[in-house]
């Protein structure tokens, strides 16, 4: 059995646009997704920035065939998973095929539409609206319209979770169990997430400034971002063959605090260390980073502790593209494994936008104008509340 | 797969004022609720460990559980990842919810929001006491002594945990329910079986 893996097509849907091209085409322009509050409703509005996506649920539903009532996270999922198969040539029919799909606030959308009219009234509230409440559900609404019924399932381990569906994805592939797996991860914007955040005092009221000195925390963003993995033998057989492997992954808990890291940074660097463990690469073989990035006090400094500890000296490129899309929390390992595919695909390194001040405890800064450069080994970082770190690697075909 | 060579090594209650640890009483006051378990902690265990004070009660009271649990312990004879947590109740983490909603009236607290979810206090027992293996919390009307004893049985066989803690911890309006067990392959003096009906019978004594 072949222990490869291979990217054999990407989906996304974002704040920076719709599909792939418009994701590429805003990080070459390098305009970020972030504005006023357009669709959620918040008393927030106008005060925090939020990254959302453009289109609206009726023109999402419209494009989908699907019923209203769904999900905006179960609608963001089914155009970037769908559009994710589409890009592979995969007919996925022919195939073992899974989907693992990420998120961490399920129908919580619809979910607050029912609250308000219930606790007028606890005969009130149109019980459609919390059908698809539970995580799990909104997955189902996906896999049922792309036909997926081999292997579903759902993980959701905070702002991690879609990068442990990407290599849950693959280590099924490597032990034969499954051909294909669409893997990532979606979420919504809601109140439920927003005011969570704001209670944590995480969010910076102006557009987010990851990695600088002077950061002063995060913008919320939605969207959802799969890869299409298959087997050595199946990409062997496709018209276009994949040229990008995920050649290593690790996940690891420091347990340290409820939703911090710890400063050290203890679990991210036992996350890449094990992600290239696994590549069976050094760290001076890693040409990007694409950070976790959040823009928090706390994140970049545990992040960026633990590159100074890991790469000593031979700092590679690195961005954290959240500074266009917010942060997309059970998204955004899905968003930035596309994002880390394209870089090796396209030969580019994404900026990190509006940075101006290098943090004083790090001898490095981050990439800030777009650069083109032949990149063979990319890793993608995903940390989430609970200490949960996860690392992606992904290679260009040898 | 039977649980019989499975033992319970030991058992610590929390209830009605009360501690006790294998069926005897190690500590007792007239002190109610967050006063009980100030006293339970300083006075009574003489617990050194200053994060206790930033926990909510169903996190103070599963501290004080596994302090009383594990007091004889043996650190070294598992790894940290060997050692498992299955916690149960019927109310969730509802008085720091409650808590919470009330401070969101006016400045909501990043202090209490940390604590609005139940297995937060398996974080905190994992955090002290290293046990960092498999770890779940289910919410259940009532003790159910059968769920659990599957549960770990089955973690304890199939999943590479050798030790683990299970159990229920409740706190509502200040009310301490907390029964846990630790549960090993060991043979130990006073352990006994493994089993639901130990279990219920365990969760049951008269405190």
């Amino acid at each position: 059995m072949s222990k490869n893996v291979y990217i054999a097509g990407v989906g996304v849907i974002s704040a920076i646009g719709n599909n792939v091209a418009e994701n590429l085409a805003s990080l070459k322009n390098n305009s970020p997704g972030m504005g006023d509050m357009q669709r959620l409703e918040s008393n927030h509005k106008g005060k925090l920035p939020v990254a959302e996506v453009k289109l609206s649920n009726e023109s999402l539903c419209q494009q989908l065939g699907l019923p209203l009532h769904t999900s905006r996270t179960a609608l963001l999922s089914t155009i970037a998973a769908k559009e994710a198969i589409e890009n592979s040539g995969v007919t996925i029919k022919k195939y073992r095929t899974g989907f693992i799909s990420a998120n961490s606030v399920g129908g919580m959308d619809k979910t607050e539409n029912f609250f308000i009219e219930f606790l007028n009234d606890n005969n009130a509230g149109d019980l459609h609206e919390v059908v698809n409440h539970e995580c799990g559900a909104v997955t189902e609404i996906t896999a049922d319209h792309l036909g997926i019924s081999d292997f579903v399932t759902t993980i959701s381990t905070a702002c991690s979770s879609s990068a442990n569906s990407i290599f849950l994805g693959a280590r099924l592939i490597r032990q034969g169990m499954l051909d294909v797996v669409v893997a990532g991860g979606t979420d919504a914007l809601t109140k439920f997430t927003l005011n969570g955040f704001n209670t944590l005092m995480i969010l910076d009221s102006q557009f987010c400034q990851p990695m600088d000195e002077n950061r002063r925390g995060l913008n919320l963003g939605e969207g959802a971002g799969y890869v299409v993995l298959v087997s050595e033998k199946l990409a062997g057989s496709l018209d276009v063959k994949p040229t990008v492997q995920l050649t290593g992954w690790a996940n690891a808990n420091h347990a340290h605090h409820q939703t911090a890291s710890s400063p050290d940074g203890t679990g991210n660097l036992l996350a890449m260390k094990g992600a290239l463990k696994k590549a069976e690469l050094n760290p001076s073989d890693i040409d990007y980073i694409n950070l976790h990035g959040t823009g928090t006090n706390n994140n970049d400094i545990a992040e960026g502790t633990a590159i100074k500890n890991l790469f000593a000296g031979n700092y590679p490129l690195m961005s954290s593209t959240k500074s266009f899309t917010g942060h997309t929390l059970g998204a955004s390992g899905g968003i930035e494994a596309v994002y880390s595919v394209l870089a090796i695909q396209e030969g580019l390194i994404f900026s990190n936008l509006r940075f101006e001040t290098q943090m004083k405890e790090l001898p490095f800064k981050p990439v800030t104008k777009l650069q083109q450069k032949e990149i063979k080994n990319v890793m993608s970082n995903s940390f989430g509340f609970g200490g949960n770190c996860s690392s992606l690697v992904f290679s260009k075909n040898a | 797969m039977s649980g019989s060579e499975l033992k319970i090594t030991a058992h610590a209650i929390i209830r009605n004022g009360k501690i006790l640890r294998n069926s005897e009483t190690i500590f007792e006051s007239s002190d109610t609720g967050s006063d009980f378990l100030r006293e339970a902690y300083e006075e009574g265990l003489k617990i050194d460990y200053p994060k206790f004070y930033k926990m909510d009660a169903l996190g103070k009271s599963g501290i004080i559980a596994t302090e009383v649990l594990l007091q004889d312990f043996d650190f070294g004879k598992y790894k940290p990842e060997e050692a498992g947590i299955v916690l149960s109740n019927k109310n969730s983490s509802i008085e720091a919810d409650v808590n919470y909603f009330e401070t969101a009236r006016s400045f909501p607290s990043p202090a209490l929001f940390v604590y609005t979810l139940p297995n937060i206090v398996i974080g905190e027992i994992s955090i002290r006491y290293k046990f960092k293996g498999e770890n779940a919390f289910f919410v259940s009307d009532q003790f159910d002594a059968d769920w659990l004893h599957f549960y770990v049985s089955d973690l304890i066989h199939h999943q590479k945990i050798k030790a683990c803690i299970c159990g229920w911890v409740e706190s509502v309006d200040e009310n301490f329910d907390t029964c846990l067990f630790l549960v090993e392959k060991e043979q130990k003096e006073n352990a006994v079986n493994f089993t639901a009906e130990n279990l219920k019978e365990i969760y049951g004594l008269k405190v």
